[in-house]
């Protein structure tokens, strides 16, 4: 290596004493280097330039394409689904897929008990998670760290395994095909107060000091000082409770018996025949209705990330 | 977010091994001990509504909550399939809330029965006064497990042949009967080919879609068998004779192999289809062509039967046990069983429908209906104990005959697997407990 030469040769500039006659700052060999490549691959060439797009265009692709094909499928006749060549515009455009699957399965009210369980178990979730990490974090009690490792530990316990347990429990107390059965046993993740607890600790110290020093009570802090700084964090931490509890399937299927309870990812398996003839059609349109939702929340979650990622990135 | 069947699958399957471990465990909390669970008055029905028959079972359901207000039924959502249904099944034996009556297919009732999870049915029938003579024997007997019998025929079906009558006429080839023989259709199959624009001549569920059931028939026309009783058979030379038979017909372009059969037939993809008669309500609905169905080839027998009964858990108390035969007798009775036979293609099980006048003139009008229960009779056997009694037996010669027929393994070695891993499943569950 000649690194150690050109260290030596060239010493730290001093700023004015440069032998140079043009008032740029006078750089080392190591960072004309480094400036040199971030030329390269800012500017970059033509092909780099094709490369990169070309990667783009796959990617998007890869995530649209099959996208595309629900919406279309759902869209379309039964004889156009399977037509050869694919058709890759409805031909002719069937829209009574969907009151098809909105008459034939009930779908309202598969959808409302899936807008009751996922809102009840968001709202339970999110608020113990909350309240779990900020003790966690904030509160020093003997024990404090063990509490916290049988926590983590219940995160390693994949969920199939209680599923037993936790029925005959539910059964007993005659709680099956009711939205208890269904959403008490869902309610503790410890996901939550992982994430956030983590989260908390990262805070800076001098802020809650300044905050203590201020006279902010303890659920105060909480409130105005710690979540405020947490959107970020709160928000993707939401987003992934409501999506994972909209796509539960296991646990609703085996406490629910009817339609009265059930939500929407079992109301679409009745969409699908077991010996006879599934039309992929309305399975598509039962598919497209239940993602609507989720997308939708998405869109409005997603903005409020990114407003709180900028607003903490100004005040820091 | 879109929710497709195979991660349905694979949800279902991590919940199996759970039910499994779940069950080693076991729990204090769990019901069925002593005099049997009581219910809360209503007869729960866990129904996969096998063939679209939700609305169909429901009707039925009506009309005996009209006739017994006392003890009403309620439908119950058992899952998308009859292994969905099972799983649901084993959590409530360990778990507790037991129904009252489920559906039980021809690969899971024998389980259920094996370990005790159901009930024999033979004092029921007598004490609830069902005339189980009126049921079609070789139905009722399918449920036969050590001269007791754990089920009653439901939605009971068999394999049949599908052919678009339209490349028929084309190809020159009989439409009033399907092939005599398999190697009748290899003869036949250039024929339709050249018929319909070089088209596969037959289309086949795949290993997951229960190509095992379909394969079972034209194994038997070989000579060979998955198994004779307990003892797995796919080495001898007849079933590698038939294996060899199908790979050749799927190089060949005869038989393509596919995981939607139905739909490639209904959009004239293929020319014939071998398919359940569950599907002909579908079929007669969807497909554009005149179509008409016939036996499988023989030499006879070369059609197996198959579909669902109902079954009784027996953890339940003596007094539901009994109410629950007296639903099943209203559920599978003359009248209900034509009702639901001809929504959904499958067989009638009572004799006595087949003398109804009503059902006669139905049969009459829709000859392709005719076709399974004539087939009945004449074409078809109980199916091979390692297909339908040894557990995960359908799933694993499915899967062995994907590897024969898609992959084009090796038909030997492939066979010698599935006679191994049969055999030492045999070897772990069954014979300890014989």
């Amino acid at each position: 290596m000649t690194m150690t030469d050109d260290a030596k040769a060239v010493l730290p500039p001093t700023p004015g004493t440069g032998s140079d006659i043009d008032d740029a700052p006078v750089l080392t060999a190591a960072q004309q280097k480094r400036a040199s490549s971030r030329r390269i691959r800012y500017q970059g060439g033509l092909s780099g330039r094709l490369i990169g797009y070309t990667g783009m265009v796959l990617a998007v692709l890869l995530f649209f394409v099959p996208l595309y094909f629900i919406v279309i499928t759902s869209l379309k006749t039964h004889g156009d689904i399977y037509s050869d060549p694919i058709s890759w515009i409805p031909n002719p455009f069937a829209p009574e897929n969907y009151t098809y699957v909105l008459s034939e399965v009930r779908f309202d009210r598969y959808l409302r008990n899936s807008i009751i369980i996922t809102s009840i178990l968001t709202v339970v979730q999110v608020a113990l998670g909350v309240m779990c990490a900020y003790g966690f974090s904030f509160l020093r009690f003997p024990g404090r760290n063990l509490l916290f490792l049988l926590v983590i530990a219940s995160l390693m316990v994949p969920n199939q395994v209680t599923v037993i347990s936790n029925y005959a429990l539910v059964a007993s107390w005659g709680w099956r095909n009711t939205f208890q059965g269904i959403i008490v046993p869902l309610a503790a993740v410890a996901f939550g107060t992982f994430l956030m607890r983590n989260h908390f600790l990262s805070l800076p110290k001098e802020i809650m000091e300044a905050a203590e020093l201020d006279g902010t009570g303890f659920f105060r802090t909480l409130f105005r000082v710690v979540l405020p700084m947490s959107w970020p964090t709160l928000v993707a931490f939401t987003l992934i409770t409501v999506v994972t509890e909209w796509n539960q399937y296991l646990w609703p299927f085996l406490m629910s018996d009817t339609d009265a309870v059930a939500p929407l990812p079992i109301g679409l398996t009745q969409l699908q025949d077991n010996e006879g003839l599934t039309n992929w059609g309305p399975v598509m349109a039962g598919t497209v209705l239940t993602t609507v939702p989720m997308l939708i929340v998405f869109l409005i979650l997603q903005k409020q990330m990114i407003k709180g990622l900028t607003a903490g990135a100004v005040k820091g | 977010m879109s929710l497709s069947r195979r991660s349905l699958l694979g949800l279902a399957g991590a919940g199996s091994a759970a039910l499994a471990l779940g069950a080693c465990a076991g729990g204090n909390t769990s019901a069925g001990g002593g005099g049997g669970e009581e219910g809360d008055g209503t007869i729960q029905f866990w129904s996969n509504h096998p063939g679209s028959s939700k609305d169909v079972e429901q009707s039925i359901i009506d009309l005996w909550n009209e006739e017994n207000p006392d003890t009403p039924a309620t439908l119950v959502d058992g899952g998308a399939n009859y292994e969905e249904l099972g799983q649901k099944f084993n959590a409530a034996l360990a778990g507790g809330g037991l129904p009252d009556l489920i559906v039980a297919s021809d690969v899971t009732w024998f389980n259920f029965a094996f370990t005790g999870a159901t009930t024999a049915l033979d004092d029921l029938w007598s004490e609830a006064g069902v005339e189980t003579d009126d049921l079609v024997d070789t139905l009722r007997e399918d449920y036969n497990y050590d001269g007791k019998h754990y089920g009653m025929p439901y939605s009971r079906s068999t394999t049949l042949m599908y052919f678009n009558s339209e490349v028929m006429d084309k190809a020159g080839l009989p439409t009033d009967r399907g092939p005599e023989t398999w190697d009748e259709f290899a003869q036949w199959a250039p024929k339709i080919m050249e018929a319909n624009g070089g088209k596969p001549a037959l289309v086949v569920p795949d290993g997951s879609n229960y190509l095992d059931w379909y394969f079972q028939g034209m194994i038997w026309t070989f000579g060979g068998a998955y198994s004779e009783e307990w003892t797995p058979t796919f080495t001898e030379q007849g079933s590698i004779d038939a294996a060899t038979f199908l790979q050749e017909q799927v190089a060949a372009g005869h038989i393509q192999i596919a995981a939607d059969a139905n739909n490639t037939f209904a959009i004239d993809s293929a020319s014939a289809l071998l398919q359940s008669t569950g599907s002909l309500g579908g079929l007669t609905e969807s497909a554009e062509f005149p179509f008409h169905t016939t036996y499988l080839p023989g030499p006879k027998p070369g059609a197996c039967t198959g579909g669902a009964g109902v079954a009784v858990p027996d953890g339940i108390s003596d007094e539901r046990k009994v109410t629950a035969v007296r639903f099943a007798d209203f559920l599978t009775s003359t009248k209900n069983t034509i009702t639901f036979s001809q929504a959904t293609g499958y067989m009638p099980v009572r004799k006595s429908a087949m003398e109804d006048p009503e059902e006669a003139k139905y049969l009459e009008e829709n000859p392709n209906a005719m076709t399974a229960i004539r087939q009945m009779s004449e074409n078809t056997q109980p199916q091979d104990y390692a297909r339908v009694f040894v557990s995960g037996g359908g799933q694993r010669i499915g899967a062995g005959l994907d590897r024969i027929a898609i992959a084009g393994e090796d038909v030997a070695t492939v066979m010698e697997d599935l006679q191994a891993e049969t055999q030492e499943v045999i070897d772990r569950d069954i014979t300890p407990n014989l």
